[in-house]
């Protein structure tokens, strides 16, 4: 143990430089997967926190799109046991000087999930906005959507970014500025029979689906479109991390060629080099990972509280995540400092003699 | 242990560099290989040595050829040390560090610092000691596990004289292990029980004194 740490002491430029390249790729996967999946964890508990089947319109891909006749939404109240209809259009807007905000039309207070901290529910021609829109406003007496004013009528927070730093709005408005009857139901059911009632919604109307919601957000397109990219994203990285460690390690061996001859001339295996030099790589890639969950924590921390996002990109290195990156950060170490290491268990400890030696 | 070499050819290339060489080496003594510089003395060291493979003939250790070993460094590590005309010490470990590295028993070492002379350099780098200094320690790293033969190429290569006689005094003290010394430093007859002579990759001569 002693050992490695020795080696890499001395080799204290290059080491800095693997930890360095080490740091930036795994900062740079735990950074987009935990935006990925806060943007998919905020919309799916949006979703989930107020329905067990969500009704859109057929085969929309994504639930901006969607558009339905919201008379549809009384005929399934009758459905028996359905307990209650929550009509919503969901929408985006630039609202006074913020280029786009989240605006949720609902039908009454839908959300389950945030509480009015000021005022009351908004009447028509009148908004409630979130907290963080709030505090970015500064307390707006009213606001612009859409070329039109609304008075503010109250101010709500959520623990969901999206909602927070979104804007409440009656049905009726939400409906004018959107063009649109409603964007989606969310449908609370007394018992768990979801399926056959999603098939009784079905059979109501040719132009709309019915889903529970877990189905929902299971199939949901734009959800694989943000788990893949960043997917593909984290992947570049790791290879990027693979890549800097190649290089460096090579750039090692070459300068520790004298070390390797002379062990393969004590009797050390090509197998003994091997592994110390990938334990060598593997203590740096252990420090830094835990130096790239604490500034990928610490840069989620500020991007959390800029104003300009308005609460909408908000990451969390949950423990899966923190246990699989630490699988991710543990190969990419491994990958990348095998070849060199290999190259360092084949130097030929005749280069040691060889024309007055290997100096 | 008697070191057995038997129509060793030599090829670097198409280069004939080494000539039908037949020789036996006893261990416990210091068999010097001399000659001209280019006349093949590395060559036919590093062959002894299991560092380079022959082009053709045998090398056998006793009644075990080289190329019939199938864990050569294991072979290494119990019946060979080297000492290289340069020290070769690893710059980030200290000197007893350096010798225990692949010791099979490193409670051996202060041991055999102290027969060398140098236990008080043990926790020493090898940028803190002198030249003389640090051959030693390569000497000492090539004797940890008491190899039957320690090969060395040009060990005073690179020390003036007074620490050359040192280094070939030191061969003579250990006198378990078998010395095979190819150097063009003409104070090792005075130590040397064999020598042999090389002449452009032939063996001119072997005579024992
Ligand atoms: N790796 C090599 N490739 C080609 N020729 C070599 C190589 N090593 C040594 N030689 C040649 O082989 C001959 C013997 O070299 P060497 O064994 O080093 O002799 P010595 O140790 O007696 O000086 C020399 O002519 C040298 O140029
Ligand atoms: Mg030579």
């Amino acid at each position: 143990m002693v050992t490695p740490i020795k080696a890499l002491r001395k080799n204290r430029l290059k080491t800095m430089l693997i930890f360095i390249s080490m740091v930036v790729s795994i900062c740079a996967i735990f950074l987009i997967s935990a935006i990925a999946n806060g943007v998919v964890t905020m919309y799916s508990t949006m979703l989930k926190t107020d329905g067990d089947i969500i009704v859109t319109q057929k085969g929309i891909s994504d639930t901006f799109f969607s558009d339905i006749n919201r008379s549809l939404g009384l005929k399934i109240e009758k459905i028996e046991n359905v307990k209650k209809v929550n009509t919503l259009i969901l929408g985006a807007s630039p609202v006074n000087n913020l280029p786009i905000v989240g605006i949720y039309g609902v039908s009454k207070n839908r959300f389950e999930n945030y509480r009015l901290i000021r005022g009351k529910y908004p009447d028509l021609h009148e908004v409630m906005v979130g907290e963080k829109i709030n505090n970015i406003l500064q307390t707006p007496k009213t606001v612009t959507i859409s070329k039109k004013e609304f008075k503010v009528s109250g101010v709500y927070k959520s623990d969901i970014g999206f909602e927070d730093g979104g804007v409440v709005i009656g049905l009726e408005d939400a409906s004018s500025i959107f063009h649109k009857s409603a964007s989606l139901f969310l449908v609370t059911l007394d018992d768990i029979n979801k399926q056959d009632i999603s098939a009784q919604i079905n059979a109501l109307d040719d132009g709309i689906e019915a889903k529970t919601t877990d189905e929902f957000i299971d199939n949901y397109n734009q959800f694989k479109i943000i788990k893949i990219s960043s997917d593909v994203i984290s992947f570049l990285a790791f290879l990027m991390g693979i890549l800097g460690i190649v290089s460096m390690m090579s750039m090692v061996v070459n300068d520790r060629k004298v070390e390797f001859g002379i062990m393969r001339s004590l009797g050390f295996s090509s197998r003994a080099i091997i592994i110390k030099l990938i334990t060598e790589t593997l203590i740096v890639a252990i420090l830094a990972y835990l130096c790239a969950i604490a500034l990928s924590y610490l840069i989620l921390d500020a991007i959390g509280h800029m104003e300009k996002f308005q609460g909408y990109i908000n990451g969390d290195i949950t423990p899966s995540l923190a246990i699989s990156v630490f699988f991710i950060s543990i190969i990419m170490a491994t990958l990348g400092s095998l070849l060199p290491a290999i190259w360092a268990s084949r130097v030929d400890p005749m280069s040691l003699i060889l024309q007055g030696g290997a100096r | 242990m008697r070191l057995k070499a038997e129509h060793i050819e030599h090829f670097y290339a198409q280069e004939h560099i080494l000539h039908d060489i037949n020789l036996e080496i006893e261990s416990s003594c210091i068999t010097a290989i001399v000659g001209e510089s280019g006349s093949g003395k590395t060559t036919l060291l590093a062959i002894l040595s299991s560092l380079l493979r022959a082009s053709s003939g045998s090398v056998h250790y006793d009644d075990i050829s080289l190329e019939a070993i199938k864990n050569i460094d294991e072979f290494r590590k119990k019946n060979i040390g080297f000492v290289f005309q340069f020290h070769y010490l690893i710059d980030y470990l200290n000197i007893e560090e350096n010798i225990t590295l692949n010791a099979l028993d490193a409670t051996k070492s202060s041991a055999l610092l102290k027969a060398l002379g140098i236990e008080h350099l043990a926790s020493r780098y090898s940028d803190e000691v002198s030249g003389g200094e640090r051959q030693r320690a390569a000497i000492a790293r090539a004797l940890i596990n008491d190899p039957t033969f320690v090969f060395a190429d040009e060990p005073t290569g690179n020390l003036d004289t007074k620490n050359a006689i040192g280094v070939f005094e030191l061969f003579k003290e250990f006198k378990k292990t078998g010395f095979v010394v190819a150097t063009h430093d003409k104070k090792i007859i005075d130590y040397a029980d064999t020598i042999i002579e090389m002449e452009d990759g032939f063996v001119k001569n072997i005579y024992t004194q």
